[in-house]
């Protein structure tokens, strides 16, 4: 498995699971960056009760998440009031009024699946429709002096999720571009150096034909970008590493694609890091079936010792002891 | 192999081949006690002279030979950050299955990789050209390993950033 998936595989089988035979339930999960989950059943076996707790609803509140969740998923979602306590997000299906077709039951476990990433889409989505109105906005300068005197007309505001602890996405929308950056932290030393071996094939990846239209991306670490330098607050140093990702409007002219991109963007923190563990591992299976190589070859430098059987003149064999 | 490779492991050989000639010799400071005088370092008298095999600035071994007990230190190449790690994760995997190989010292000495122990008891109980041969399988194979390490992470994180860029196209 090389690319991560933006569902979430738990929710997914749960709830085909009781789609078709409703019974108790009172599960508790989590998702990648912090994100927990808690499905249960309080009611009554066909009231299916999904929570979603998420660090940064604060910062994606701001940028319309409820709102765009009431879209999304009308009729499932509680109001504030009735959200299970220490969740922010509540969702309730009730099995009884199901979709007829089993293709629209499927559909409605898709995109329940993908609450975590649906939520977390708000900024995205929000800057993407920012970056529509600077375009129409947008008037070519008339001369390199009034480009110069009005540098900043055309960058819409800077979006900052703090997704982790310590690490957050920028996401800032221009007339011809949107530019989303993570900010990371690589804990070990290990980590920091695979970190850095990745993150130079990102941009250097680019560089192939077939991945000309890919976004651009560049990385770099103890300096933040230019982009968000004036942020106070920002970590700088060996462990931290910022990649930008600039976004054209062709990774988002239709909403399907808009939508693939966000899924695939919001995994990349994950996607890096899932990676940078998976060859962490790969080096220790290697090592392992190279130290054990060593040992034979050393084994071989310890003489036989023959085993002859040895007898009693009467034909009874000795025992060691 | 490179052409510098075989001929600084073929001074290795000939230098541990000559050194490896130990004896059963008690210790003359405690009674009763036997230890390998090259680490006890209690009688002067018994150490020999240190030799240095070098094949560049990062690559050297050290071979110090006593009465009862040789000690054997080698540095190993690393070129970049990478290389360093893997160097490292490497050795310490190594060093912390010591129990397995019998002649493999705990810690490397200050300014080394790795370091092996091999007493008199060692070359009594195997076979003297095996070790050596040993030795200098290990430093063919440590170097292959690690460049090997390295081009795989290299491969890796390539198709990890390519599979990713294309799944935006």
């Amino acid at each position: 498995m090389i690319l991560l998936e933006s569902h979430s595989v738990i929710i997914h089988d749960v709830l085909t699971d009781r789609f078709e035979k409703p019974s108790r339930a009172d599960i508790q999960f989590v998702d990648y960056d912090n994100v927990r989950f808690h499905l249960s059943t309080p009611q009554s076996k066909a009231q299916v009760l999904l929570s979603m707790g998420i660090q940064c609803w604060p910062d994606l509140v701001k940028f319309g998440a409820r709102e765009h969740l009431q879209q999304q998923y009308a009729g499932l979602l509680l109001g504030e009031a009735e959200t299970e306590p220490e969740y922010n997000v509540s969702l309730l299906i009730d099995l009884e009024k199901l979709p007829a077709t089993p293709e629209e039951q499927t559909e409605l476990i898709n995109q329940i699946s993908l609450l975590k990433a649906t939520a977390m889409s708000a900024p995205f989505l929000s800057a993407f429709a920012e970056q529509a109105t600077l375009q129409a906005n947008y008037k070519e300068p008339a001369g390199a002096q009034q480009m110069d005197l009005q540098p900043s007309e055309h960058k819409g505001e800077l979006k900052v999720v703090r997704y982790r602890e310590e690490e957050a996405i920028y996401i800032q929308a221009s007339h011809d571009h949107v530019t989303i950056i993570f900010s990371t932290v690589f804990k070990e030393e290990t980590d920091r150096v695979y970190g850095r071996v990745f993150l130079q094939e990102f941009v250097d990846a680019r560089q192939l034909q077939s991945l000309q239209s890919a976004p651009q991306v560049t990385y770099s670490n103890r300096e933040p970008p230019l982009e968000i330098r004036h942020i106070p607050g920002l970590k700088t140093g060996e462990d931290w590493g910022y990649v930008t990702f600039i976004l054209f409007p062709r990774h988002f002219a239709n909403p399907t694609k808009a939508l693939s991109t966000i899924n695939r963007i919001q995994l990349f923190r994950d996607y890096l890091h899932y990676h940078i563990k998976c060859s962490k591992a790969y080096m220790h299976s290697r090592m392992r079936y190279r130290v054990a190589e060593f040992l034979k070859i050393l084994n071989r430098a310890k003489p036989e010792v023959a085993h002859a059987e040895r007898k009693t003149a009467s034909g009874r064999t000795f025992r060691t002891r | 192999m490179s052409n510098t490779l075989r001929p600084y492991l073929n001074a290795v050989r000939a230098t541990l081949t000559t050194a490896l000639t130990l004896d059963n010799f008690a210790s003359q400071m405690v009674e009763r006690h036997n230890k390998p005088e090259v680490e006890a370092r209690t009688s002067p008298e018994v150490l020999l002279q240190p030799l240095i095999v070098s094949r560049n600035e990062s690559e050297r071994v050290l071979i110090e030979p006593s009465v009862n007990s040789l000690r054997l230190s080698i540095a190993i190449k690393q070129a970049d950050e990478i290389e360093k790690i893997l160097c490292h994760k490497f050795t310490r995997f190594m060093m912390m299955r010591a129990e397995g190989f019998v002649i493999l010292r705990r810690k490397p000495l200050p300014g080394y990789d790795i370091s092996f122990l091999i007493t008199n008891f060692h070359s009594e109980s195997m076979l003297k050209h095996k070790l050596v041969d040993f030795i200098i399988q290990f430093m063919e194979d440590v170097d292959k390993e690690i460049s090997e390490m390295k081009l795989s992470l290299n491969a890796r994180a390539r198709i990890v950033a390519e599979s990713y860029l294309a799944t935006f196209v």
